[in-house]
């Protein structure tokens, strides 16, 4: 008799196994697979602590642990400190261009970051890099000053590139804080000083304290630079582990497995942390919700200074790999800018490429699998946002946590997980393109959500009923009504989901083949081939096709929604 | 009287809203039913369950208890387990905040409960020409391609007002449709709504908090308090012959003096009621009964005063005035009797000053005798409000 609430409720359904079957399947082939003692599908496997043993008792294992705690340690601070420092000055200070700091920190995502490691290689390496080199001329060293094949210079390449997440999140505090607490502070009679450290720090301190978890736990999952830098410099570190010892033959596949579910119970720990404190309201309070007039410190000569350091902070992270990428494309060979080099420029690198001829396979999977798994996520979530935010269905609130599940899964990890996956069930989609478009948008999924919930939270409900009273059913309404008026969230998370995907790297390495190549991997290879000139022309071409398609997205969904 | 029809029929609804510990009963029993063709308001003070009983009719929320019935075919039934959903009901709704959506154009907007059909399915010419005769009795004609948010408030519900009856329901159903209006512009809309619905000729349900619009608009009321239904009536019924407090003191204003009844009266004597202030003449509400505590109910309008002692009449005390203010078209007074304050409305000619003493007749038919126990939680602030 109650179709509206059956339909409902098959959607529920649906939706649940659909999202189990991304999220929970994987999970819980990672941890079978870790107590069996040969890879699944070979006869005589049993269960085993094998695996765990071999890990846990080697030194290496603690030296690994090691390792991975002082990069991600490292990031964390060096990403929290640079965020925080350009968040506050924009924020709560007159720096001049301050308008101009958001946009210089949107820049940088969307550099893929195995572009910025392979630049700040580039840039920072003893015997080739440019900063060295240049420092050392001025200077008349007799060594390198800098060397990025080191703890440090791990940390910096992550750091620079992470650090524009912390400024969001942190103008995003700052912001959102009431200012009249402050001045009820000063007009009590305390000095500024006074003021920030006994009401500013603690009404912030719940908001670092989760930046700081989310920054360590980036860290934590980072492949690119351990795998770039880290790999040559000896320094290994949890993720080049897990990927070696897949890639090592025969690959070891129950080692891999305990290494990633150590990995995964640090990270899984660190974004429960993260859990508690911002609680679910916040997850999706919209920034500029509140508009409170932030109290603007006037810095007097001093803001020349502050405004002249954001742009420092803009040229490491943007103009100086933008540059060295771009150079280092139209070069027959690399080296150092010089008169000489500047007379041989060519475009032959890019010729190359698009002669290459797994280039084309590349652009064309990486290209399919951005839209799709863009297109997919966006839907998917859309749906499931409706129903943890705009029904009363039961199960809705485990519907969202298990959406949220893969946050907390390293790139690497679940594509250990999914070998797992594929090489048991007997769904022949290993090693093709199909498995890394599930991958992706497991990986995503939580992005999306965030996008599409925060998105239909501003909906009011009428409207949804306005479409049912006038004899819509479910499905007419979504469709015509939901998802036109969700367009500007939802075109804000296509576009972020489908730059994430094009510059996915630590998932695609592991279950890619040749026919499923990607341009990440593609410049991965070449990187590995010492084809410097190549990735660099490479990278240049993945940066425009990012730009040209978050252009378009936003071209086409202020076309078909409602504009922003 | 012709026999009438009943369009909508509630019969004991239930509605809870959280759960456990936070349950609240929202809907105590509701029963009413609603005449066809008839503009039929739910009224009362805010929170009082008025809404909720709306979008059970439109099948919004799910009631916990009762039954529903449109146009005799059960759309909601707790014992049956029949629960016919929003988009299935035979329903025009037009919301609070009119939910027009913002993405489509007015043609869009009102077309749309055409183009979703499936059963029969529309042609697009028959689609544009409903649209546009719609459109045409709602006062909108030659603005079909005007974007949504281009719209007037006034606009935008004379929109919400053309979706919701394209498609020729039922029933209208109508959420507070005039509290988003300006004043000005509320009072014009009160006319041309009540207008409309008679040229349509649709049964409609309109909920307000607001008793003058209330008053002014609506075949029928009925007065909800605290999620359970008080009475039902006309306006006219309504104002001048409450059946209990709570009507008196929501509709418009009223003095309330306590007492017994030592007299019923019947047939065209009046009933007999003693208070501190004396014994007064009153009309008996149905159900009172001799010897039970009561309260008379008299509007400001329906007492006369008096300069001289006037000879040979009933109901008449000696007061004092405390305040006058000249409203243009009368006196509004405060005249106190002994310790009682009696709210008075005079004819702007007899003018009059504090500290002058006067003489009250209350004009024993408009003296409604009422049960004294009213609704349960019933808030003290809202009487002589
Ligand atoms: N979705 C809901 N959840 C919980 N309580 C609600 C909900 N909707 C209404 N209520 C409560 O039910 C009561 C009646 O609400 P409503 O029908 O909107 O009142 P009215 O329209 O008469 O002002 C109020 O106390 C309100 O707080
Ligand atoms: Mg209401």
């Amino acid at each position: 008799m109650s179709r509206f609430f059956n339909s409902q409720i098959l959607i529920l359904i649906g939706c649940s196994l659909f999202v189990f079957y991304l999220a929970g399947v994987p999970l819980v082939m990672l941890l079978y697979g870790s107590v069996r003692s040969a890879p699944i599908g070979e006869p005589g496997a049993t269960y085993t602590i094998q695996n765990y043993i071999k890990a846990y008792f080697d030194r290496e294992f603690y030296l690994l642990f090691w390792n991975s705690l002082k990069f991600a340690v490292g990031n964390c601070i060096v990403s929290f400190l640079i965020g925080t420092y350009l968040a506050w000055i924009s924020e709560r200070t007159n720096t001049p261009f301050k308008k101009l700091f958001l946009v210089m920190a949107l820049i940088p995502f969307i550099i893929p970051g195995i572009l910025s490691t392979i630049a700040w290689i580039l840039l920072l390496s003893p015997k080739i890099g440019l900063i060295n080199l240049v420092v050392k001329g001025l200077l008349r060293l007799e060594a390198a000053p800098f060397n990025v094949y080191s703890m440090g210079g791990m940390i910096w390449a992550e750091a620079i590139h992470l650090y524009p997440l912390v400024f969001l999140l942190m103008s995003a505090a700052f912001r959102n804080m009431d200012t009249s607490l402050e001045e009820a502070s000063l007009s009590a009679g305390s000095s500024t000083f006074v003021t920030f450290r006994r009401i500013t720090l603690p009404l912030m301190r719940p908001a670092m304290f989760s930046v700081l978890l989310i920054m360590f736990v980036r860290g934590m999952e980072a492949f690119e630079v351990p795998a770039l830098i880290g790999v040559p410099a000896k320094i290994s570190v949890f993720t080049t582990k897990i990927f070696l010892a897949i890639h090592q033959f025969p690959s070891d596949f129950g080692l891999a497995g305990s290494y990633a579910v150590t990995l995964l119970a640090i990270s899984t720990t660190g974004v429960l942390i993260y859990g508690r404190i911002t609680r679910r309201e916040e997850r999706y309070a919209t920034v500029t919700g509140k508009g409170y007039r932030p109290r603007v410190i006037d810095l007097g000569p001093w803001k020349y200074l502050t405004c002249a350091s954001a742009f420092v902070i803009f040229a490491l992270a943007v103009v100086f790999p933008v540059f060295i990428l771009l150079w280092s494309s139209f070069i027959p060979y690399y080296g150092v800018p010089s008169a000489e080099l500047v007379g041989k420029m060519t475009i032959a690198n890019y010729t190359y490429i698009m002669n290459y001829p797994l280039a084309l396979t590349a652009f064309k999977n990486s290209f399919y699998l951005s839209v799709g798994s863009a297109t997919l996520v966006m839907l998917l979530t859309s749906v499931i946002a409706w129903i943890t935010v705009k029904s009363k269905l039961p199960g809705r609130v485990f519907l969202d946590n298990v959406t949220f599940i893969p946050i907390a899964m390293p790139g690497i990890v679940l594509g250990v997980s999914l070998i797992w996956v594929y090489l048991t069930l007997p769904i022949p989609i290993y090693g093709t393109i199909w498995v890394l478009l599930l991958a992706y948008i497991t990986k995503f999924m939580p992005y999306g959500i965030r996008a599409a919930s925060a998105s239909m939270i501003q909906i009011n409900k009428e409207l949804e009923e306005a479409s049912l009273a006038s004899g819509g059913t479910w499905f007419q309404t979504f469709w015509k009504v939901i998802l036109p008026l969700l367009m500007p969230g939802f075109v804000a998370g296509w576009i972020y989901v489908s730059i994430i995907s094009l510059r996915e790297l630590s998932t695609s390495i592991l279950l890619y083949s040749y026919n499923s190549t990607v341009l990440s991997i593609m410049a991965f290879d070449l990187w590995e081939g010492g084809q410097y000139t190549y990735v660099c022309a490479l990278g240049v071409l993945m940066v425009l096709l990012l730009v040209a398609m978050a252009f378009v997205a936003r071209k086409l969904g202020a076309r078909i929604g409602i504009a922003e | 009287m012709a026999e009438k029809r009943f369009m909508v029929q509630i019969e004991f609804l239930e509605k809870y809203f959280g759960e456990d510990k936070d349950r609240v009963h929202v809907l105590k029993g509701i029963s009413l039913d609603i005449p066809e063709g008839s503009l039929y308001t739910f009224l009362g003070p805010s929170g009082c369950g008025k809404t909720t009983t709306l979008r059970c009719v439109a099948g919004l929320e799910r009631p916990e208890g009762g039954k529903i019935s449109i146009d005799g075919r059960p759309v909601f039934a707790s014992g049956e387990r029949v629960y016919i959903p929003t988009n299935k009901r035979p329903i025009g709704m037009v919301f609070q905040s009119y939910a027009i959506w913002p993405h489509m154009t007015v043609f869009e907007n009102v077309a749309y409960p055409l183009t979703i059909q499936r059963r029969p399915r529309r042609s697009k010419s028959e689609i544009r020409q409903k649209v546009e005769e719609v459109l045409k009795v709602v006062g909108l004609h030659g603005l079909e391609d005007r974007p949504a948010p281009k719209l007037s408030g006034g606009q935008q519900q004379r929109v919400a007002f053309a979706r919701a009856l394209v498609n020729e329901p039922k029933v209208m159903l109508l959420d507070e449709p005039l509290s988003n209006l300006d004043a000005k512009l509320r009072e014009q809309m009160r006319f041309e709504i009540k207008a409309l619905q008679r040229r349509v000729n649709i049964t409609t349900i309109y909920v307000t908090h607001d008793q003058a619009e209330a008053l002014a608009i609506s075949d029928q009321i009925a007065v909800m308090h605290a999620g359970k239904l008080i009475e039902v009536g006309t306006a006219h019924q309504l104002y001048s012959r409450p059946k209990r407090k709570f009507t008196a003191t929501f509709l418009g204003l009223t003095n309330l003096i306590e007492g017994k009844v030592v007299e019923l009266g019947g047939d065209s004597r009046p009933g007999q009621m003693e208070t501190k202030k004396g014994i007064f003449s009153f009309v008996p509400a149905t159900g009172l009964t001799k010897g039970e505590t009561a309260v008379l109910s008299i509007r400001p309008e329906h007492i006369q005063v008096h300069k001289q002692q006037p000879q040979g009449l009933e109901n008449v005390v000696e007061g004092t005035v405390k305040e006058a203010v000249f409203m243009g078209d009368a006196y509004h007074c405060q005249i106190a009797v002994g310790d009682l304050l009696l709210r008075v409305h005079t004819h702007p000619f007899l003018s009059m000053s504090p500290g002058e003493k006067v003489y009250l007749h209350l004009d024993p038919q408009s003296c409604n005798g009422l049960p004294a126990e009213d609704v349960e939680g019933m808030d003290e602030s809202m009487l002589g409000a």
